[in-house]
């Protein structure tokens, strides 16, 4: 019965270390403070906690800007991964955010994000400001999900809107100098550069368009799908161009 | 031959008690305490780090110089600017380079920051400071 107590002791009393409106920051191999440069330098399985956010990694930068108090950007590298109240994941090898205008870029093989519904991988960059919903992907096969939307390519930039909870692409432009590729639900494409707009329900498709539905294979060279109603029209450069392959799924 | 057999045998039970007091730091410390009470070289020494930003007074109750140009500070040492206080009980300061440094447990506080650490080197006049080993930061917006 004692040891028990003992343990909700311990346990309420790390639960409660941390006050309202602090920041706590751990390390296992010391911080620096850099007066004139304005920064600390934090080493060797840093955590930090604040009411906003979580972090851990190996090697962080925090930089302040009136006084040691005020941090304003944090630069972390080596086995980063972030954690926002608002449930944001990010991991990757360097995480960098300011903490004022919740800009976060995440570099390196590996690097993720996953807010809600959205999910974002990439072996290079990602970059998003999420008081305005843009992002940017970049690197080769560079993916964004949700639930209703698989994008590959090597430059993914657009916006996010937050309907009722849930995050939804508002804008996307999407660039693959070999082939950048969108899958809904029923239509799968292939271009070589691809925007869409959920203002207007509208994916164009640039260069060396491909669409596949169901046993219907299109090429051409710009395409114009209406997401409202799933229909599509291809153009070619050449009017001769536009091919249509109908494949039998009897045979 | 009882009386010395008894002899040394006391002789070495006090050899080993010696070598197990210097293996423990703790009990190294208290020993050192007790030997520099009656012997330090300057009581209630008060130093200054001064840089163009900053001026870092730095006082104790004890210290006891160890070289020209070092003195190693002990008893509520207390390192002071107008942004800052470090707590510590053990502190080597050198006066020719100007810095401080402690491996003992410290504490810095400055406005809305903590900082406890297991020692902490004063380098730049100040500008640098770095605190070592396990180190918690707390700060207060």
């Amino acid at each position: 019965m004692k040891i028990i107590l003992i343990i909700i002791l311990i346990l309420s009393n790390k639960i409660i270390a941390k006050e309202v409106g602090q920041i706590e920051i751990t390390t296992e191999a010391g911080i620096e403070v850099f007066q004139n440069e304005k920064y600390y330098l934090l080493k060797e399985n840093v955590h930090i906690i604040s009411d906003n956010f979580e972090l851990s990694a190996n090697f962080v930068k925090a930089f302040f800007e009136n006084d040691l108090y005020d941090i304003v950007r944090i630069e972390s590298q080596d086995n980063v991964t972030l954690i926002s109240s608002q449930g944001m994941k990010a991991k990757g090898g360097e995480i960098n955010f300011s903490t004022k205008n919740e800009n976060i870029t995440i570099k390196g093989a590996e690097s993720s994000l996953i807010y809600g519904n959205i999910q974002m991988f990439s072996n290079e960059l990602i970059k998003v400001n999420n008081m305005t919903g843009e992002f940017n992907l970049k690197g080769e096969n560079s993916e964004l999900k949700t639930d209703s939307i698989y994008i590959l390519g090597k430059t993914i930039d657009g916006r996010y809107i937050n309907i009722e909870g849930i995050n939804e692409i508002d804008e996307l432009l999407v660039g693959d100098p070999n082939q950048s590729n969108i899958k809904t639900k029923n239509i799968n494409m292939f271009s070589k550069k691809a925007s869409y707009s959920k203002k207007e329900d509208l994916i164009e498709l640039f260069d060396n368009v491909k669409i596949i539905r169901d046993n219907e294979v299109i090429t051409g060279d710009y395409a114009k799908i209406d997401t409202l109603n799933q229909s599509y029209k291809v153009f070619s450069k050449n009017s001769k161009k536009v091919k249509i392959l109908i494949k039998n799924s009897d045979e | 031959m009882l009386i010395i057999l008894i002899v040394v045998f006391s002789f070495l039970i006090l050899i080993i008690l010696i070598f197990k007091i210097n293996e423990t730091p703790e009990v190294k410390k208290e020993i050192e305490g007790i030997l520099t009470d009656s012997s330090y070289d300057v009581s209630k020494p008060k130093f200054t780090i001064n840089s163009e930003e900053q001026k870092i007074s730095v006082s104790a109750n004890k210290g006891n110089f160890k070289n020209n140009d070092e003195i190693l500070l002990q008893n509520n040492v207390l390192l002071q600017s107008n942004k800052f206080k470090i707590y510590s009980d053990y502190v080597i300061f050198n006066k020719k380079n100007q810095t401080a440094n402690s491996q003992n447990e410290s504490v810095f506080i400055a406005k809305g920051t903590r900082i406890e650490s297991e020692g902490f080197n004063i380098i730049e006049k100040g500008n640098i400071i770095k605190f070592i080993g396990n180190t918690k930061l707390t700060i207060s917006e």
